[in-house]
This record gives C-alpha cells, structure tokens and sequence, in this order.
C-alpha cells in the first residue's frame, strides 16, 4: 500500500512542519515582576521608580495633593506641562505649545494614555534612558522640562532624572573592523570602569596602536545623520509631521507669539542639534579595544556598575563585511513618522541598536527595509510565521532594489539557497527549537550561526517569549538590532529584556495622530453585549471546567449577533475576518454559515488560497480564522473585524488584532469611520472581566469602546437559533463536546475546508423587542447600528 | 441592585409658591407695592396685558368683553384666567342676569397703581442721609455673597474647607427641607439625594429653592411671613452696590436681616450695622426665577479630562469621582465604577452627573459635539442601568385558584383597587401588595360566603 | 381554595434569574429562598433574604465588571 505510506509521511512531514513552526502563545502579561526577580541584564537604577520615591500629602478626599510643595508661575497658561513628583506628566493637548512638548515627552518618558484634551505620560527609568541613549542630555532635559512646566519643577524629579541618566547613555560597545571597542566621550569613566578587574582582564592591547596618555585609543565621532533619503520626494521635510496638522501650519506664525520665548529658544536648539549635528562638528571619543570572547562579561559588569552599554555599529567604516547591492527604489517614499523613527536610529552616523514602535498597518515592514537599505550589510529578518516570512519577502521586493536572487527565506516550507544571500528571513521559532532538524536545516542553522550579520531586523518582538528571544540572539551575531513592534506593553517584564536585550525604544508613534492624517484605518471599536441565554447560562453556573468558555463562545445570542453583523457589513461590501481562539467554536460557526476558516493545522498552501481568495474572489467576503492570524497576516481589504472568543485578558492580543483591519483604506473619506472592530462579548460571564481588560492597551491609545447592548435591526433578521428547541440542541452539542474542545487553538486532525451546507433558519423575528431611545451622538454620519441604543 | 425611587426634587416658581399661600396671607402681602410690582412682573405676558387694562377701572369688566380682547380660542387664554384668578390679582363678581365679570383685587390695585406711579410710604430700607465710611464697591459684594453662599454649599458636601460660620439656622433649613439628613448617633447632618440635585442647579434657583424652604419655617421662628416676604420683594428692587438703611423696619424684619445676611443676601458690615447692601444674590431672586438660567459670570471649566480648584466643585466631584492628583490650579480625577456606583447609591442619577459635567466642561471640550465623549455617557449610564437589573417588590402572592373564575374574580377586584402588583393567569398565579392584601382577603371571604 | 404567601416579587431578565435559581439551589446562603419559581423572568423569593442577595449579586458584578489585575 504505497499510498498509505506516502500519506503517512506526508502526515509526519506535516507534524514536523508544526513543530518548527507553530505559532507561539501569548504570554500572559498581567503578571507582574517583583524587582527581585528581574534578570541580571538590568541595572539597579533601572528598576527604581520614582513612585515610590515621594510619598505626597494627601488632601481629604484621598488625592495627592501637590498645591503647597508646587509653586504655579505667573504665565503658566502659555506653558503646557503639569509634572507630579510621582512622575506623571499632564500635557494640555490644546496648548500653542503642545508640538513643542510633545516631540520631547515621547522622547523622554512613556505615554500612558493619550485621549483627546489631556494626555498622561510618565517618566520611567526606561524611558530615561532611551532618552539618553539617543543623545539627550541630563541638563537639556531637566532645563526644558522646568520651562514647559506650568508650576515649579518638583525636587524629586531632577533628582530622578539625574539619577537614571548620569551614568546612562554614556558608554558604547562600537563595532569597529570587526574589532570590539567600549567607547565613551568621557575618558572619566572609562577610568572608572577599567578599575573593575573584570573589564580591565577583558582589555585587548594592541601593539603600534596611536594611544594617549591614559592609554585610551582617542577618535572622532561624527555628528551626522547615516540616512540617506530622497529629500525631494518628502517636500518639506519636518514640516509635515504627525502631530504639526495643516492648521497648525498656518496658524504657525500668529502662534508662535503665544509661545513663551525661553520655550521656543529651547526647541529651537534641541531640534537643530538633532536634525542636523553636522554643524556642532565631530565629537571627540576615547576608547579601548575588548577580547570578543569576553562581550558579554563586559556587557554584564557594565550593567552592575551602573553603566550599561549602549551597542552602536559604525557600519561605514566596517571593511571586512562586504557591502551588499541594495538600495530604496526611487518611487518609494517614506511616510514623516517612519523617517523619523529612522533619524532616530541613525542620528550619529551610526546605527544605534533598539525598538521602534509604531501601529499595526503603519508600515513597520518599511522602517525594516529603509533600514536595511541604510545599513547596506547582510541582514537577517525574524518574523513570527511563515506567512509573515513570505510577506516580507515581497515587501523587500516592492519597496527595494534586492535580486529575488539575494533573499533567502528559511521556513519549514520554503528553504533557499544560502550562499551568496543577502537577505535571510526565517521565524523565531525555526531558528530556536531545539529539536532534531532535517539535515538540510541542520546546515542552514549552521551557515546563519558563522555568519557576521550587519543587521538583524526583529519583527513583532514584544510576542516572543522571552527565553526563546535569548536563544536567537545567541544563535545570530549581529552588529545592530533593531526591534519592530506595534504594542509595547509597559507594565511587564518585557520591556526590562527589550531594553537591554536590544536596546532602548528609539521611538514611539502615536495611534490617534496616525488616524487623524489618515496613515490608518478610522476603527470604530465596539464591545457587544449578547446576553446569555438562560439555559446556557445555566449550565455556565453549573459548570466547573473548562467548558465554561465553551459556553461563553458558543452562546445562541452571540452566534446570532455574528450573523446579523456579518450579513449587515457583507451588505455593504465590506470585507470581514471572524476570530475565534477556540477551534471548536471556530468550526461550528463557520460551517454552520458556510464560510472558510483557517487555523493552526491549515498547511501553508491552504491558507495562501484562502487568503487570496478573501483579497480577490467578490464572494468570499468573511473568513474566519484562528489566532495563528493575529499578527503578520496582511490583508489590506479587510475592513471588519468580529471577535467572538479570545485569549483571556491579552491586551496585545486585541491590538495586534485591531491592527489586522488598520492598514488606511482608500476613498472613503466621507465616513466617520471607515473600520470596525466587534469584540462579542456573553454578558454577565467572565468574558466581560477580560473584555475589560483586554481593551486597555487600546484605551490608553487614545481608542473608546462603544458598548452596544442592542443591535438595530437583528429583530427583522432571519437569524439561526431562534427558538428554544434549536437553542437546546446547541447546547447538547456543547455539552456533548469534551474538555479538550473547550481549549483554545490546538492542532486537530485536517481543516481548512467548509462544504458542510448552511441550515437554513425559518424562523421571523424575535418577539419581545426592547423599548429603546433614540441616541444620536454626532451630526456626522453615524453608523446605523449605533443609533439605538437599550435603555431598560 | 433594587432600583431606588428616585425623588425629584420640586423647585416651584414664584407663582407656585405664591399660590400655596392661604389667601389672608396673599392679600396682606398685596398691601406692598413691591411685592405687587414682583407678582406683576412674574406673571405670563397676556395677564400683565389684562392687568394694565383693568388696572383703572373701578367696575367689573363682564368676561364675555374680557373675551374679546384676544383672537377666539387663543389657548393661553384660560390658563391666564385662571393664574389670575388663584393669585386672586382679579376675581369674578356678578354682574346683571347670569352674567359675571372680572374686577382687580383692590389691594392689589391701589398698591399697583402706586408701584407704577409712585407716591405712598417710602420702601423699607430707603437710603440713608450719610454717605459710608466703609463703602463697598460691586465686586466687593460679589465675592462676598460668593463666599457666603458656597459655606452653605461647603457645609451640604461636607468638605472642611470654608464650611464654617455655617450656624444652627441655615443648618435647621437644610434639614427641615431635606436637602441633608440627620443619621442617628452623627453630630453632623450629611447630604441627601434632593441635596445633590440642589448643589447641581444653578446658583439663583439655589437660593430661591433655598429661601422657599426657609419661609416654610420663619413663622415657627416667630417671625411674621408677610412682612418677611415683603422686604424680600423690596430688596429685590433695590440697587446693586447701593447702601440702605435699617430704619423703619420691624423687629420682625431686622431679625429676617440677620438671617439674609448670614445666607449672603446682604452685606452688612456688623450685625449692628445701621445700613446693609443687597448682594446680587438677592436682586437675582425675582429676575432669575423661572427658568434655570446658567452662571454666566462664571467662566466654564475643564473636566473629566482636565481641571478646577473651587474646593466647593472639587468637592462635587469628590462625590462620583475619584481624585488622585491636585496641583495648583489643576485636578486630576477618574470616573470609576466604584466610584459611579457609589455616586448613584446615594440617589445621584446617571443624567444629573452627565448633565453637571456638561455645565462645567472646559471651553476646548465646548467645540465639541457631544460635549461629553459618548462612550463616557453610555459608560455612565451603563452603570446606572446595571442597577436597575432586579427589582424587588414587597407582596403577597396568592396561587392555587380551583378554578380560573375565582382566579379572574380576585385578580380583577385586585386591579380595581389598584393593588395589583403582577399576575400569570396561565399558572392562577398573581401577586397583590402588602397594603391591599388584607382588603383583598376580606373581598375573597365575602365572595365565599355569597 | 386559594393558598397565600407573603414574600417578595422579584422582576428581572432571564439570565439574571438563573444566578437566583443557581444560588438557592447550591444553598449559597445556607438555606432556600425562593419560594416560587413563576416565570422566566419573574420569581417569588423570601422578604429577609433580600438584603444578603443584593450584597451578593453587587458582589458578582463588581468581580465580573472589574478585571483581577486592576493595579
């Protein structure tokens, strides 16, 4: 029986498939680390957070009350700033000087939530030190935060800032001739750090080297930016960025006069020395060479002296790694928020390793290219899927010159050759598992971990589980790294290995003024209440295990609100995507309405032809998918998004999800919205508390939830489980199923085909319709569905 | 989760206030020029029509004439009639046959007519012959009835800040109106849910609603009402930033002084003081009475994303807010779940608080439209309705009818009288109030026995 | 013959009924409560226990209303 055989190792070549490749959880992020347990890659300093470090009265009615230690200055309403001593930073959103503050505070601290008038930012030992690290110093930052504060600048803040900046952003690890060298402008501390006897055992002396008096090796840094871009093709540079809107520009020069002097002075001069340092001439540096070997020791006791090192490449004096034939296409224009993050990078002439954040759909791809286009060294890319490995593969394609020839892809599926690439991109998971590889993977591995790589472009970093992210690093050696995410959440551990795993966020767009110039998509988001039926709820009551959430997903309500959203936006043309976490609910609802799904064991093939499909075939306008889609699956067309089970209280997992339908849509600039994103939620189950929870991330971004109790309009629907009967029977297949169904996503057998033929529901209306009033809320155009809204 | 009964708290107007006075008060009262000149004004623009036609005329005008000075079935006309007539301005009176007509209160008239064209006694409070050593200018006045007016609003929220010089008088007020409540065992009275709804009027419908409630109890006071209700009207008439004298006025009225004084009414230097000056607040109650007028000489400000100090408006937000930041001129604070909940479990209502927010939104969130973000709103609301969820209601339930006639018997005489609280003729089912079940138990017994 | 009871009515949607059932029926407050079940929507429940259910279901709501790592 050849047959057989061949099917049954069709069948182990696809189960290894998986294993090299399956998609990773999301790590729980609401935990959070008590400072002890923070890995050693962090110094001390790092952890401090200076919440903790005042303790302020408090007035009577429980507020930290801050009126008799801040002293308010007499023009402080043409200052924009509030600044607590616990670090938190209130920005007027309206103020004449809010572009001025607001370049500076992404710089300097985290934003914590930027709605419409007010926006929250806080300063964190993180956050410092990104601010150092690209080039910021202690007394420029303490000095222009005194002049954009409303009041007196508090004393445990200065103090703050001096204390995670002094030491910080002051060393370099250069590559330099393939040589390591710890680099600093303050011969000083070098001194100091060569009293450790570990670094001071790690220094390489080198015969006939140019050396000064203290033995240092001393050179020039220059001052000038290392990204090359067409100038033409941007107009105005610096004129159009986000956050300077077409009206501002006009008023630009009656405002001007609203600016306080010493303000404008200020910026003036901060914006000069980082768009052009050219001018202030090169820097002088001393340094001394380290033994390769011993990289890591030296990174590590650096860390403990409170010095950690920032990694920099100077990859225009880098001679022995070849350069590689790649360069932007001359139609390739970059948006003013991907060049800036960019100048970021490579503001001193050199690339400076660390994270980039932007939105999903905000062309991360192309700050990965441009990048590497800058760098013009071998470049490897990590994705997190196959299907995103093939992404990038074409986007290198549309926005670069690069020889198909030159990339190579390493994934289960597709293997090309090495030599002589330039290119490499591969998924995490298929450089860190540690099971047996095929051979030809096994020398694959081995040609990646012999190369010197110039530039290693990390996609979607904050999903990667942190011990699988050490293992890559330490597999791949490469000169700089440069992290893309778009949702950096702050409050766990990963932003601790972020930051000294890779380096510091170089920058960090913000969601709303992207919306605003229309680089993404207008989301209306909307949290839908199904309320559960009695005798679903029952059983959730009832029920102590898993099969809860099968009950919660399966919900005849929810269902039914599916189908009325989906059938009301295929209506309009829209393109849908349904996610579900669980597979069981995943297949039921998608046979059960006779539309295509895709999840974990969906082979490669099948998810492209569904994908392709969705994108160009006018009848298949809703695919519902697993979570293997959440990131990287790029789908331009899809404007609706429906969420009907997910992963707990994931906040990354709703963004990356909301970023799927973010890529801007074309010409319809009439509407309010122009995307929509349904979370469907069983009501009094704890899918509301995770709900809730999951919507943080996204809140804070400056997104509301609309909370929808009543659909308009579902009343008049034929929908499916209408009556009791066909509800009961719903629920004797939930109850039939097993415990393993009510898990989320696990492998299961073949799927990825939906020919079960829809029931067709004979059923009107639904009786009892609501008493509802009429709420409008904007003079604009509104979507019907939100004009009604449940009173009683 | 029982939806409380929410109690509306009922600001009348003058003319309601005026109507559920006994008659022999309103007449007396009409013995004043000014209070005569004060209902005038109040009254609808048809009746003050009516008013200046009749005023000189000394016969009764037959209804059928009074009919025709207005377009036929104008149906304003009625309600004027009868405004007139339960302020008693004008009553009927029968002419020749069955014919009537209307003929002005003559008290009311010759007081009118005196109002308008001047002559009789001086006004109470007429202006003194010296000019004051200490004058004080308007602005002086108005920070000072300000000041006076938010202790009293202080006091109500409970905040420690300004709230004293709060005495036993405007403390009695509070309490007797139900504005606050005493719990047993507290020294001090705390806030009610008809108090929420009275800090979040307006600042005159305040002191109007306010001095309502106080002339409920100036007669327990010892004090005479209509001489009371009379200076009220005059002050109303006086001049801001005018002094007056205290000379001529009754015992009665220097002690209704002292109390205005202490609401922020008039400013008077010491309690000895032989003259006094109105504040706004006091010339305010009969031009700002009947509709809710905002504050205009206030400026709006930033909320639920931005700022304000008064500590009385931080104080108001303590109530459905939660504070965590105060600077300078700026607070932080977040509308929760907690803290909502806590808001409405006192009887605040989910519109009252979206409504105090939109008053005092921040000019930059004025240009918008809503000027509260409607997923606030729908959140704010959200909470409220997730109270409403269950409701409970006290009864009694009767079940186990033999036979569906005695089961719509019962439950019909139940319906007739009002006390049917819920029924399942299904299952014989049906629930009666406790109040009406013993009525409903004898009905049963009687029917048995016919 | 007709059979009285003095209680209390309780009127809210389905869902939130089944919460009542379940906790009269796992003895939640160490005792029945309900005294008659009369529709989907309506129950018939003893008048002393309405206060420790109110708590309760307050209680419920806050646990499902606010997520558990509220910090």
């Amino acid at each position: 029986m050849g047959g057989n055989k061949k099917e049954k190792r069709e069948e182990k070549k696809q189960k290894r498939a998986r294993v090299e490749e399956e998609e990773f959880e999301y790590e729980e992020d609401d935990d959070f680390v008590e400072p002890g347990e923070v890995s050693q890659e962090v110094p001390a300093a790092a952890l401090r957070d200076c919440d903790k470090e005042e303790a302020a009265k408090t007035d009577e009615f429980g507020a930290q009350d801050y009126r008799k230690t801040l002293e308010l200055k007499p023009d402080h309403t043409s200052r924009p700033l509030w600044i607590a001593p616990n670090g938190h930073i209130f920005l007027e959103s309206f103020s004449p000087v809010y572009r001025h503050a607001h370049d500076f505070l992404i710089a300097i601290s985290e934003p914590v939530c930027r709605p419409e008038h007010i926006h929250e930012y806080k300063l964190t030992a993180y956050s410092l030190y990104a601010a150092v690290s690209v080039g910021l110093q202690t007394g420029d930052i303490i000095e222009y935060l005194r002049r954009l504060s409303k009041t007196s600048l508090p004393d445990g803040i200065i103090e703050f800032i001096k204390l995670c900046t002094l030491s910080y952003g002051k060393v370099k690890l250069v590559l330099k001739h393939n040589c390591y060298f710890v680099e600093s402008q303050f011969p000083e501390v070098l001194q100091k750090l060569l009293k450790d006897p570990a670094i001071q055992a790690s220094r390489k002396r080198q015969e006939g080297e140019e050396e000064s008096a203290d033995g240092f090796i001393t050179g020039e840094l220059s001052g000038k930016s290392a990204l090359q871009l067409k100038k033409a093709a941007n107009g105005k540079e610096g004129e159009s960025q986000p956050g300077t809107s077409a009206e501002d520009a006009q008023n630009g020069e009656e405002k001007k006069e609203e600016v306080p002097e010493d303000i404008f002075n200020y910026y003036e001069k901060m914006d000069r020395e980082e768009e052009d340092e050219e001018e202030e001439g090169a820097l002088k540096t001393v340094s001394f060479e380290i033994n390769q070997e011993n990289v890591e020791d030296v990174q590590k006791r650096c860390i403990e002296l409170e010095y950690p090192l920032l990694a920099e490449y100077d990859f225009r004096n880098d001679t022995v790694n070849p350069d590689i034939n790649i360069d932007l296409k001359p139609s390739t224009v970059l948006r003013p928020y991907q060049e800036k993050s960019l100048r970021k990078m490579f503001g001193n002439g050199r690339a400076r390793s660390g994270v980039i954040v932007l939105p999903c759909g905000a062309g991360k791809t192309l700050v990965g290219v441009t990048a590497a286009c800058t760098v013009r060294k071998r470049c490897i890319c990590l994705a997190t899927s196959g299907v995103a490995v093939e992404q990038w593969r074409s986007q290198f394609k549309m926005w670069s010159t690069i020889d198909d020839s030159l990339i190579c892809r390493f994934t289960s599926d597709a293997k090309d050759k090495p030599m002589g690439c330039a290119v490499c991109i591969s998924t995490y998971s298929m450089l860190a598992h540690t099971t047996k590889r095929s051979y030809e993977a096994e020398k694959m591995m081995e040609w990646m971990q012999n190369q010197e790589w110039g530039l290693m472009v990390l996609d979607e970093v904050q999903t990667i589980p942190a011990k699988m992210f050490r293992r890559v690093l330490t597999i791949v050696n490469a000169h700089c790294k440069l992290g893309l995410t778009a949702t950096l959440v702050r409050e766990d551990d990963k932003i601790a290995d972020l930051n000294f795993l890779i380096g510091p966020k170089l920058y960090e767009a913000n969601w709303m003024e992207l919306q605003n110039h229309g680089y993404i998509a207008r989301v209306q988001c909307a949290e839908v209440w199904c309320p559960m039926t009695p005798e679903f709820y029952r059983e959730y009551l009832t029920t102590k295990s898993q099969k809860k959430l099968l009950l919660y997903a399966m919900n005849p309500n929810k269902f039914r609100a599916c189908q009325f959203l989906i059938r009301y936006h295929e209506r309009r043309n829209d393109k849908i995507i349904v996610f579900s976490d669980n597979v069981f609910a995943l297949q039921h609802y998608a046979v059960t309405l006779n539309k295509p799904y895709l999840y974990g064991p969906t082979t490669q093939g099948e998810r492209l032809q569904i994908l392709q499909n969705f994108q160009h075939n006018p009848k298949v306008n809703t695919i519902f998918v697993s979570k293997v889609a959440d990131t990287s699956f790029d789908l331009p067309e899809a404007n609706v998004l429906i969420q009907i089970s997910a992963h707990g209280g994931s906040r990354r997992q709703e963004a990356q999800r909301l970023g799927r339908i973010l890529r801007a849509k074309k010409g319809s600039a009439a509407e309010e919205y122009n995307a929509y994103f349904y979370s469907l939620v069983s009501q009094d189950t704890v899918e509301m508390a995770y709900s809730l929870k999951r919507q943080r991330f996204l809140i804070n971004q400056g997104y509301s939830y609309k909370v929808i109790t009543r659909l308009d309009g579902m009343d008049e629907e034929d929908l499916l489980y209408r009556t009791k009967e066909e509800q009961m029977q719903l629920l004797q297949k939930v109850l039939a199923a097993t415990d393993k169904d009510a898990e989320e996503e696990r492998a299961l057998g073949e799927g990825g085909k939906a020919l079960v033929q829809r029931k067709t529901g004979t059923m009107s209306s639904m009786s009892g319709a609501d008493d509802t009033i009429y709420m409008e809320y904007r003079k604009k155009q509104v979507h019907p569905l939100f004009k009604k809204f449940k009173k009683t | 989760m029982a939806a409380l009964p929410t109690r509306r708290l009922e600001c009348k107007d003058l003319h309601g206030y005026l109507k559920s006075l006994p008659t022999s008060v309103l007449d007396k009262l009409y013995n004043h020029p000014a209070t005569c000149l004060a209902v005038f004004r109040d009254l609808p623009e048809l009746a003050r029509h009516y008013v200046m036609r009749l005023l000189f005329v000394e016969q009764p005008v037959a209804q059928a004439v009074v009919n025709q000075w207005i377009s036929p079935g104008a149906e304003e006309a009625s309600q004027v009639t009868s405004a007139l007539s339960s302020l008693r301005v004008w009553h009927t009176q029968p002419l020749t046959g069955t014919m009537s007509g209307w003929i002005l209160n003559p008290v009311f008239r010759e007081n009118m007519k005196t109002a308008l064209l001047g002559g009789g006694q001086p006004w109470a409070g007429g202006a003194p012959m010296t000019a004051d050593k200490h004058a004080r200018d308007i602005p002086f006045l108005d920070k000072y009835a300000l000041e006076r007016w938010e202790c009293v609003l202080h006091f109500m929220v409970g905040s420690s800040e300004g709230s004293d010089g709060v005495n036993r008088d405007i403390t009695d007020v509070l309490v007797n109106s139900g504005l606050m409540a005493k719990e047993e065992g507290e020294a001090l009275p705390s806030i009610t849910q008809e108090g929420f709804q009275f800090l979040l009027m307006d600042t005159a419908s305040q002191v109007w609603y306010f001095l309502l409630q106080y002339l409920d109890t100036v007669q327990s006071r010892g004090l005479d009402l209509v001489s009371c209700l009379a200076f009220l009207f005059q002050l109303s008439f006086s001049t801001l930033g005018k002094d007056y004298s205290t000379e001529g006025m009754s015992e009665s009225q220097l002690r209704f002084l002292q109390h205005l004084r202490e609401f922020g009414l008039v400013y008077q230097r010491k309690r000895k003081s032989q003259r006094y000056y109105p504040t706004r607040l006091a010339i305010n109650i009969a031009s700002g009475l009947k509709s809710t007028s905002t504050d205009a000489h206030r400026p709006g400000f930033i909320l639920v994303e931005t700022n304000y100090h008064s500590p009385l408006q931080v104080a108001l937000l303590a109530l459905f807010c939660d504070l965590l930041y105060r600077f300078p001129n700026m607070l932080v604070a977040n509308i929760t779940r907690d803290s909502i909940r806590a808001a409405l479990a006192r009887g605040i209502t989910a519109e009252q608080i979206l409504n105090y927010l939109r008053s005092h939104a921040h000019p930059d969130m004025l240009h918008k439209t809503p000027v509260i973000p409607p997923t606030i709103t729908d959140q704010v609301r959200l909470w409220e309705l997730e109270r409403a969820r269950i409701t409970f209601t006290d009864g009694v339930l009767y079940n186990q009818f033999l036979s569906q006639a005695d089961f719509e018997m019962l439950r019909n005489y139940a319906k007739e009288m009002d006390v049917l609280v819920w029924e399942l003729p299904e299952k014989r089912v049906m629930v009666v109030t406790k109040e009406g079940h013993d009525d409903v138990k004898r009905f049963w017994k009687r029917q048995r026995q016919t | 013959m007709v059979n009285v009871l003095k209680g209390v009515l309780v009127e809210c949607d389905p869902a939130m009924k089944q919460l009542l059932l379940h906790l009269d029926e796992t003895n939640e407050f160490g005792r029945k409560f309900v005294i008659q079940d009369l529709d989907e929507t309506h129950l018939f429940i003893s008048a002393d226990i309405v206060e420790t259910l109110q708590d309760r279901i307050d209680d419920l709501m806050d646990r499902l209303s606010f997520p558990l790592a509220e910090k």
